[in-house]
């Protein structure tokens, strides 16, 4: 008997499959396939929320035997948790693959890059809906050695050692990811020596971490999640991989890839440590801060268009890891709300940093000027992304970032208020660090006289078109769900918050 | 002492039994076919000598369900001992040998290779080797062991060098044969100290005298020490890794890929049973040894890995890795929370699934060989899509030693292993920063693999037939053990674990 859910992890898989048969043929034809997969994984996803209800894990759990010998189970569930983030991760899907249909990477290969896509998005929801630590880590690597390959192809390989960039930037991607979920492994066994069950549930309702070896897996597992959601200082992988990546490498990367690390600090690793015990969480959450005060910074000094979203993105990320680790109600809320805007306008801004880049040849921020001249229609959409990534009220971005820094005023009783409040005005202060690199952005790239600060040579002079049909189809899903989070953030608050309370209790 | 004359089991025996006899059917039958007609002289001895596999194979089903003993004797102070055991731990090896005899068989069958190669030659020399495996397996006494293992790395060493005219299988055959020998005469040495100390040859003998104190500590843990270090040799550990790279890559991939499966899982199987079975009561002793040379052996292997161009060279390396590996559940026993018995079981599912994704991998590289004897990971390019029945294999052989999905009985496996390590945290982190260095020269190669194929050298490989069976078994094998992984890591960590 095959579950909803297994449907769910199922089809994007098979599609892959359809896709790379497709691509015999035909590459449009292939994408086409591939869209038709992912659009069809997106309505389903609305069948597995439809069905599964709004209390626990509802009517769609599947719960059996894997391998006996290993105490493994194939354990899907869908909660107010995972849920937001399913749903995000097939939208975004959907947004991507979309997008190959009318604007194919350059070096050809559409049908296979579609087809790559469709199997990072199996083991994602794979991810998102496991409740078995080691079935988590099976669904986790799924997705790596297809984005490897994404990076490693289709990567952008301007310039003179270009390829040479585009595989170092891959391979550090592989290995750094690869190296923190193998720290996980390491985590989860450990883990599974003191309860004596990977069983998510169950860890989550019985499970104490005691003594050091508790201390060492909740590290371990801190550790592996780190490198992939990124937190300062482990982030060092993040800035080349997005720069090289092609568009829509980016846009999954960012949007989808790096959510896999925030929920697993949500799911399992609030179960897993205890919150008294140790320096442990506030030197995670002073990690957070640090990371989110760096970002700004960097952000700042950034010349290229992908490379600022990318270090953006290892900001809002920090916001999401001190939201955790307040270890309340709020801050879950904080966290999955916090990542699934995340995930919906840095998918949108690199969307948009790809068009910038495909109409000028050119990412470089001190070359890039006035584009509200040129391209009327690209350069708002621009302020709009740029305007929810900086957190206006009324946008998606606002809410998660706003309860992030209220949670981290009242933490969990175990730990330390004081230091926290200090971690809540320190990222309080990011957010204005993010106001000025924001507005500094759309001053330089959008607004500046044409050639004022530098001399514009002549080949940025002629842009492409403003934006066209199918690039407006491909944004627009994601520039509605913006807004619609933005002003109706109780459509998401409100399942999150039921969901958070078997994590964290009454808080 | 019992009756001077036994009765034998034949049906635990027959398994390395009828190898053994396969092995001089094979040379006889060459002999005469090859006088009679000189055309068909290829076709006999291969045939035979899978044949005798695929029967030593069906003597080995029974054994599983019903584990029997054979050869045995009564001391006069403790119950019956045995030196040839056919339990499940034994099967378990023998379906590893088996498989990869049987996949070098196949590799051996290539024309390129067969046409200076004897071929009675091999066929004998392969079972030969393969008996001495199957009989190491069973072996509960250390005479029956060093033996076994002798028959093991004697005709392995012919195997090396047994290709005419060709003066890099002359020197690797060489640098085996010395530092084989030099690993026995230690061996032999460590032994002597063991039967000296204890008075006992037989394993269950060692244990039991260890367990009372009757024998001299110093001595035993010397001649354990000397016995290991011989051992050591013939797995390869760190360090006393320095043969392998030359060796393999002097000897046809056939016999690299039989020396990186059959030949050292013997040389494992030697260890775990010298340990876990002759002196569990010294694990304390000789676990944290064995978790140091496990760290070494996958750190140094991975790191010469890295730095290869060369596809057998690393294969060679990522083989001394994957020793390390295997290795560590028994650096681990003791610890708290897992027992010897376990450490059989994880490092045996371990090898099982090493052995299958290996020899796929080298199946390839075979085919390969057929065209670029250079062996350079750049002569991979665009395999996948020159030749899809080959380059999709080897791609899966290469996520799977890695260790990530679609390779899914490779992730397993590592998980069956880290799992068992749990005891011993700072072995499984190093073990797990080790996956990450392996990963890094997999997807190396795995680049040129998927690659679009330069247009130049577009044309598809002729596949001879024995290159596409062997290819087919070991990808159906592990696809197999990917989509249900309880089939292998069942039987195999719960029954021998249990």
């Amino acid at each position: 008997m095959i579950g909803v859910l297994e449907v769910l992890v199922g089809a994007p898989a098979l599609f892959a499959v359809l896709t790379l048969v497709a691509t015999r043929r035909d590459d449009a034809l292939a994408v086409s396939v591939a869209l038709l997969g992912a659009v069809a994984t997106a309505l389903w996803s609305l069948v597995a929320w439809s069905r599964s209800g709004d209390a626990g894990f509802g009517a769609t759990e599947v719960d059996r035997s894997w391998v006996a010998a290993l105490d493994l189970r194939w354990h899907l569930g869908w909660d107010g948790i995972s849920g937001p983030l399913v749903v995000m991760t097939t939208v975004v899907l959907c947004c991507a693959v979309g997008s190959l249909l009318r604007q194919p990477p350059s070096g050809g290969g559409a049908g296979r890059l579609a087809a790559l896509l469709l199997l990072i998005e199996a083991g994602v929801l794979g991810s998102f809906l496991a409740l078995d630590l080691v079935l988590f880590f099976a669904f986790f690597e799924v997705a790596l050695v297809p984005m490897w390959f994404v990076i490693d192809r289709w990567g952008d390989a301007t310039g003179r050692h270009g390829v040479e960039l585009r595989r170092k930037a891959a391979t550090r991607f592989l290995v750094f990811t690869v190296t923190g979920s193998s720290l996980m492994l390491v985590g989860f066994v450990l883990v599974h020596a003191q309860a004596g069950t990977f069983d998510i549930v169950a860890l989550t309702s019985s499970y104490r971490p005691d003594g050091p070896v508790g201390l060492a897996a909740a590290v371990l597992v801190a550790l592996g999640l780190a490198v992939k959601a990124p937190l300062w200082p482990l982030h060092i992988w993040l800035p080349d991989a997005h720069a090289t990546a092609p568009t829509v490498g980016s846009v999954v990367l960012a949007a989808v890839l790096l959510k896999l690390g925030t929920y697993g600090f949500v799911r399992f690793w609030l179960p897993l440590t205890d919150p008294g015990q140790g320096v442990l969480v506030p030197v995670v959450a002073g990690c957070a801060v640090v990371g989110i005060v760096y970002a700004a910074l960097a952000c700042l000094a950034a010349t290229d268009l992908k490379r600022l979203v990318a270090y953006s993105s290892v900001g809002h990320m920090g916001f999401v890891v001190l939201a955790v680790c307040t270890f309340t109600t709020t801050g879950v809320q904080a966290a999955v709300f916090a990542s699934v805007a995340h995930g919906l306008i840095t998918g949108l801004l690199f969307f948009l940093a790809g068009t910038v880049k495909q109409r000028y040849g050119t990412g470089d921020l001190r070359r890039l000027r006035g584009l509200y001249g040129r391209l009327p229609h690209l350069a708002g959409v621009v302020a709009f992304a740029a305007m929810a990534s900086l957190g206006l009220p009324g946008l998606a971005g606002f809410w998660g970032e706003m309860l992030t820094v209220r949670a981290a005023l009242s933490p969990a009783p175990d730990l330390p208020r004081s230091t926290f409040v200090v971690l809540a005005v320190v990222a309080a202060l990011g957010v204005i660090l993010t106001s000025a690199y924001v507005l500094a952005l759309l001053r330089t790239l959008l607004q500046g006289p044409a050639g004022a600060a530098a001399p514009v040579p002549t080949d940025l002079d002629e842009p492409g078109p403003d934006a066209v049909a199918s690039e407006w189809a491909v944004w627009s899903p994601l520039i509605a769900l913006t807004v619609l989070l933005g002003v109706a953030p109780g459509l998401l608050l409100t399942p999150v918050g039921r969901a958070a309370v078997a994590l964290v209790g009454q808080g | 002492m019992g009756p001077l004359v036994q009765a034998v089991d034949w049906l635990a025996v027959a398994t390395p039994l009828t190898l053994a006899l396969g092995a001089a059917l094979v040379l006889l039958a060459d002999a005469f076919a090859g006088t009679v007609r000189s055309g068909a002289r290829r076709r006999p001895a291969p045939c035979i000598t899978l044949l005798t596999v695929v029967v030593a194979a069906g003597w080995a089903l029974p054994v599983w369900r019903d584990p029997r003993a054979t050869f045995c004797v009564d001391l006069e102070r403790g119950p019956w001992v045995c030196s040839f055991e056919a339990d499940r731990l034994t099967v378990a090896v023998w379906a590893v040998v088996l498989f990869g005899t049987a996949v070098v068989v196949l590799l051996g069958m290539t024309p390129g290779a067969a046409d200076r190669t004897p071929s009675g030659e091999w066929g004998f020399l392969l079972l030969s080797s393969a008996a001495g495996a199957t009989t190491l397996a069973a072996s509960r006494d250390l005479v029956t062991l060093v033996v076994a293992l002798e028959v093991v790395s004697l005709p392995a060493i012919a195997l090396v060098g047994l290709r005419r005219g060709d003066p890099r299988a002359a020197e690797a055959a060489i640098k085996l044969f010395l530092v084989s020998v030099v690993s026995t005469a230690v061996t032999l040495l460590g032994v002597s100290l063991l039967y000296g100390a204890t008075g006992a040859v037989f394993l269950d003998g060692i244990a039991a005298a260890v367990a009372t104190g009757t024998a001299a500590d110093d001595v035993v843990v010397t001649g354990a020490a000397l016995t290991v270090v011989g051992l050591a040799f013939k797995v390869a550990a760190v360090p006393f890794h320095m043969w392998v790279s030359d060796t393999y890559v002097g000897a046809p991939v056939a016999v690299a890929a039989y020396l990186s499966v059959v030949s050292k899982s013997a040389g494992l199987v030697g260890l775990m049973l010298v340990l876990g079975r002759g002196l569990p009561g010294l694990v304390d002793v000789w676990a944290p040894v064995l978790a140091v040379v496990a760290a070494l052996t996958m750190t140094v292997g991975n790191l010469l890995a890295l730095r290869q161009r060369h596809a057998v060279r690393l294969l060679a390396w990522s083989s001394v890795a994957q020793a390390g590996y295997i290795l560590v559940p028994f650096g681990a026993a003791g610890a708290t929370g897992s027992s010897v018995s376990e450490a059989f079981g994880a490092s045996l599912a371990y090898l099982a699934v090493y052995a299958v994704l290996n020899l796929g991998a080298f199946a390839v590289v075979a085919l390969v060989d057929t065209r670029h004897d250079r062996q350079l990971l750049v002569d991979y390019r665009g395999l996948a899509a020159q030749e899809p029945g080959a380059g999709w294999p080897l791609a899966f052989a290469l996520v799977g030693l890695a260790g990530v999905p679609p390779g899914i009985a490779g992730l397993l496996a590592k998980v069956v292993v880290i799992d068992a390590a749990s005891g011993v945290p700072w072995l499984a982190v190093v073990m797990a920063l080790n996956v990450a260095v392996g990963l890094a020269y997999y997807a190396r190669w795995l680049r040129e693999v998927v690659r679009p194929a330069s247009s130049a050298d577009a044309s598809t490989y002729d596949v001879p037939l024995g290159l596409g069976a062997a290819i087919g078994m070991t990808l159906t094998a592990g696809v197999w053990f990917s989509v249900v992984p309880g089939w292998l890591l069942d039987p195999l960590v719960v029954v021998l674990g249990g």
